[in-house]
């Protein structure tokens, strides 16, 4: 559906600032009917990269293609304006129009936009769109008169009325507080999905582009540093940088050593063994999530298994997240709430070979 | 999803409404902007008592005349006293009167506010022949009551003097000044005070030792700006200087482009012109200097705080007093032109006189041709560059802030750069420029000069409305298809409503009262009321210039009070 190739775009230096390059050759494709998340920190170049597909900012180069029509091709100096490229969006400020009402918002881009499309249409168009909202109700009313859950429903209705080719969300949630959050989370995917519109979202918060989309692809500096499903990037991280981002993680360095198969990793908490990543390692970051370390009583023996003592435990209700003394280093354990542990108890930690992953000393820079 | 049909305009038209709207704009703002200001520069090198444009003569011989000519000296002297005198006058009372309302339990506040920006729209033309009746030294009003009551011989003021012209001058800057002050007053972090006041200071010390050291960079940078226009000012030097032989720079370039008799020196007055121009622009950048050093001393916090007003005590009524008195020293000469008005010939105040005042003089003007054709063409004036300035402004505004790069940025500083030129010398450019063309005494000349001179205002206002407006606002209306002009007229232009008001509201009211652009380009055909008044008063027909004045007056306060009022009170509701 959306296929973009080799994006580049460098905001030129001002008098205060250097030239920043927010986009450094950046592709990636969805697929029709997809729900696909760009995510990263903020100045990872993905706002940047929703603006160039909506059109509202111009790249240096590269292509963007909607449904087998360029809208971008720096090589032919094609360039389709945002008015012209049938989307819709939903803006980070909802941008509700506060001089309309919700109705009037809605049928903005049926009235005013590249179709010609009757009174009466229009009207049964919004109407439907709005009870697919659930504000059918709330159609006369001005739109500050509305809550930020509600602004919310407005965009993506004015987003969705004129039946858009894709859907662009930016940060849509950001703006909620963390109830309505979750809630319009499990909502929002399932009403897109049940349109089959491809939608693309861009979130700095990784649980929500784990929780929202099918697909996902990673920001880091212009770049895109691991694209895949969130189940894959979580479970095989990449790099440092990937594992850190999409969660809680132990990140612990050391020297590899060993083929085929297993390798041992020298570390400060100990040698750990660890199945071989695609290439080979002469150094590497050890990825171990606080979930995936099983805890014993004292004094059990087992592979990857280190005597540890409790260092910290910060009790925060669904979780008990600890901290373990392990040789000279430490870790970062998930505690069952219900399991009594007292602080400088000693422990067995267990990290189970197959829940290790070996990423690059270097995090980030590979692509 | 299935592919929409959209519908198919020509190539070149989809080549962007906004492209060749901008390139339309940038070339009407330069010739508008740069058309004058080259004309000005190619005229100062002009052989003397020639046509500038009519010639490739070059040469320096009008600066070296400037500088050769013994009254240079004072010409310059005279103008920086002026401005530093009245300036400075002002700025103390302005200051007062602001620390009085923002700061202090003073009653009347609203009041007091609102007949500020009631004077802002009285003409000092007006002002400046209410205060030649009221203390001219043969039968000033003034002087006639010292003469009776106290038996003083002679004249006790005199208009013709230094010392009026810089007080006139000083309480006809009070009101501008006062805006910006009560401004600053207003931004500064009341939490400073609070300190000072809860480690022990008195209210008055606190004020001295706490309020004025830290507004002290921000009445430093309003002092500049205010100079810069006292500097530029043209209409009261004109009616009290020139009478007083005080000639400061710009009733110079006047009387050498539209002398009395003679033929007008181009040459030399557009010399005068560029010094006058390169003394301006040094105002300028000091001021810009001062804010940028201002910035540092900034002291804007979040809003919502309002400080605990010092309180007064028995001291509440007379400091109202005071404030109220500087609005009856203003009211004086209005109430002067209003009496005048009233009778056939000029008599002074009394009781005995009363039964005799009569509406004859507004009947005979309202009767006169030349005033019918002056109401028309103000109309015509006033309308039409008040809406044209507002047109280009907007659209010069939103290349500015949405448009960006180079273009937007070429645009910003066209549009600024009449600031620094003064209305006096912009007018004799646009002549020099004009007077070969149908356009030369037409209603359409002042237009293009208020557009010119004005234009710097209209973009301000818009630009700073532009950057509060939430870009995604627009870019929704794009993205949900409607074309660039589309998301202008229906989301952009109703948003910004209230400040293209206002901003036309400003325009219209500075264009009604302006004096330069019509005296300096005035035909039998383009007078307009200012000109008029001007003329009658010359003439002199001082009844008749009172009546059409006071109109000019009515007219003015009718339009701008009641939307001051609405703002004020927009304002207490906000709670800014």
């Amino acid at each position: 559906m959306l296929t973009v190739r080799n994006l580049t775009k460098t905001y030129p230096a001002r008098h205060d600032s250097a030239a920043v390059r927010a986009l450094r050759g950046v592709s990636f494709d969805i697929a029709d009917g997809d729900f696909f998340a760009l995510l990263g920190p903020s100045g990872c170049g993905k706002t940047t990269m929703l603006q160039c597909i909506a059109g509202l900012e111009v790249p240096d180069s590269g292509e963007i293609t909607m449904a087998d029509d360029a809208v971008y091709a720096s090589a032919r100096g094609l360039n389709v304006p945002a008015n012209r490229r049938q989307l819709g969006m939903v803006f980070q400020s909802y941008a509700i129009w506060p001089h309309m009402t919700v109705f009037d918002n809605v049928a903005f881009p049926l009235a005013h936009g590249a179709q010609k499309i009757g009174k009466a249409e229009i009207d049964e168009r919004v109407r439907r769109v709005l009870d697919l909202v659930k504000l059918g109700a709330f159609a006369d009313r001005l739109a500050p008169h509305l809550s930020g859950g509600q602004q919310q429903r407005v965009a993506l209705a004015r987003a969705l009325v004129h039946e858009p080719r894709l859907l662009l969300l930016d940060e849509p949630l950001s703006n909620l507080d963390a109830k309505l959050r979750d809630a319009m989370r499990i909502e929002l995917r399932q009403l897109v999905k049940s349109l089959g519109i491809t939608t693309l979202f861009v979130t700095h918060d990784q649980v929500e582009a784990m929780g929202m989309s099918d697909k996902l692809a990673l920001m880091r500096d212009g770049v895109i540093v691991q694209q895949g499903t969130p189940h894959d990037i979580y479970m095989r991280p990449e790099t440092a940088f990937a594992a850190d981002f999409m969660g809680r993680s132990n990140l612990i360095p050391g020297r590899v050593s060993g083929s085929d198969g297993m390798l041992s990793v020298e570390t400060s908490i100990g040698t750990i063994r660890c199945p071989a990543p695609a290439e080979g390692l002469p150094e590497g970051i050890l990825v171990i999530r606080p979930q995936a370390i099983r805890l014993h009583g004292p004094s059990i023996d087992g592979l990857n298994c280190f005597a540890g003592r409790v260092e910290r435990i910060s009790f925060l209700g669904d979780v008990v997240e600890g901290e373990v003394r392990v040789g000279a280093g430490s870790v970062k354990v998930v505690i069952d709430p219900y399991r009594l542990l007292a602080m400088n108890q000693e422990i067995t930690v267990e990290l189970p070979p197959e829940r290790c992953v070996l990423v690059p000393a270097e995090g980030g820079t590979t692509t | 999803m299935s592919m929409k049909t959209i519908g198919h305009s020509p190539a070149w038209l989809r080549l962007d409404q906004q492209k060749v709207v901008g390139i339309v704009l940038l070339v009407v703002i330069g010739v508008l902007v740069l058309g004058p200001i080259a004309v000005l520069l190619r005229s100062s090198v002009a052989p003397p008592n020639t046509m500038p444009l009519e010639t490739l003569g070059i040469t320096f011989g009008s600066f070296v005349a400037i500088f050769q000519h013994p009254a240079t000296p004072t010409i310059i002297g005279n103008t920086l006293l002026y401005a530093a005198g009245s300036v400075g006058f002002g700025v103390i009372i302005a200051t007062w009167i602001a620390w009085l309302t923002e700061r202090t339990d003073i009653p009347g506040k609203a009041l007091i506010r609102v007949l500020m920006f009631a004077w802002m729209a009285v003409p000092p033309l007006v002002i400046g022949f209410g205060w030649i009746l009221l203390i001219n030294p043969g039968n000033g009003v003034l002087n006639v009551l010292a003469r009776e009551l106290f038996g003083v011989q002679g004249a006790l003021f005199t208009i013709y003097s230094f010392w009026s012209l810089i007080m006139i001058t000083a309480f006809a800057v009070v009101p501008t000044a006062f805006v910006m002050i009560a401004g600053l007053l207003r931004n500064m972090d009341p939490q400073m005070e609070s300190a000072g006041k809860v480690l022990g200071g008195s209210g008055f010390a606190v004020a001295r030792r706490i309020t004025l050291p830290l507004l002290t960079p921000g009445l430093f940078s309003i002092g500049i700006y205010m100079g810069m226009a006292v500097v530029q000012a043209f209409d009261l030097p004109l009616i009290i200087g020139l009478t007083a032989k005080i000639p400061v720079m710009s009733t110079r370039v006047f009387l050498l482009s539209v002398p009395d008799n003679g033929i007008p020196d181009y040459a030399l007055s557009s010399a005068f012109g560029v010094v006058l121009l390169a003394i301006a622009l040094l105002l300028m950048w000091a001021y810009f200097r001062a804010i940028r050093s201002g910035e540092r001393f900034r002291t804007v916090t979040g809003r919502g705080f309002r400080p605990k007003p010092t309180a007064l005590g028995p001291l509440r009524w007379p400091a109202f007093g005071t404030a109220m008195l500087y609005f009856m020293i203003m009211a004086l000469p209005l109430l002067m032109l209003a009496w005048t008005s009233l009778f056939p010939f000029y008599r002074l105040p009394s009781m005995e006189s009363l039964p005799l005042a009569s509406l004859d003089n507004y009947h005979r003007v309202l009767d006169s041709a030349l005033v019918q054709r002056a109401l028309v063409n103000t109309v015509l004036l006033v309308v039409l560059s008040a809406s044209l300035v507002m047109l280009l402004s907007s659209l010069v505004a939103w290349f500015s802030v949405r448009g960006g790069g180079r273009f937007g940025r070429a645009l910003d500083v066209l549009s600024f750069a009449p600031t620094a030129v003064p209305p006096v010398v912009m007018a004799m450019a646009i002549l020099i420029l004009y007077i070969k063309t149908p356009l030369y005494g037409t209603v359409w000349v002042l237009i293009i000069g208020h557009l010119t001179i004005y234009i710097a205002f209209g973009t301000r206002t818009m630009t700073s409305a532009l950057i509060q407006l939430h870009k995604e606002l627009g870019d929704a209306a794009l993205v949900s298809g409607a074309s660039w002009a589309t998301s202008l007229r229906r989301i952009i232009l109703p948003l910004v409503w209230p400040q293209v008001a206002n901003g036309w509201l400003w325009v219209a009211a500075h264009s009604a009262r302006d004096l330069t652009i019509p005296l300096v380009l005035m035909t039998t055909n383009n007078v307009v009321i200012a000109s008029v008044v001007y003329t009658m008063w010359d003439f002199p027909d001082v009844p008749g210039a009172a009546a059409v004045s006071f109109l000019l007056v009515v007219a003015l306060l009718i339009v701008v009070v009641p939307v001051q009022l609405l703002a004020s009170r927009a304002s207490t509701r906000g709670g800014g």
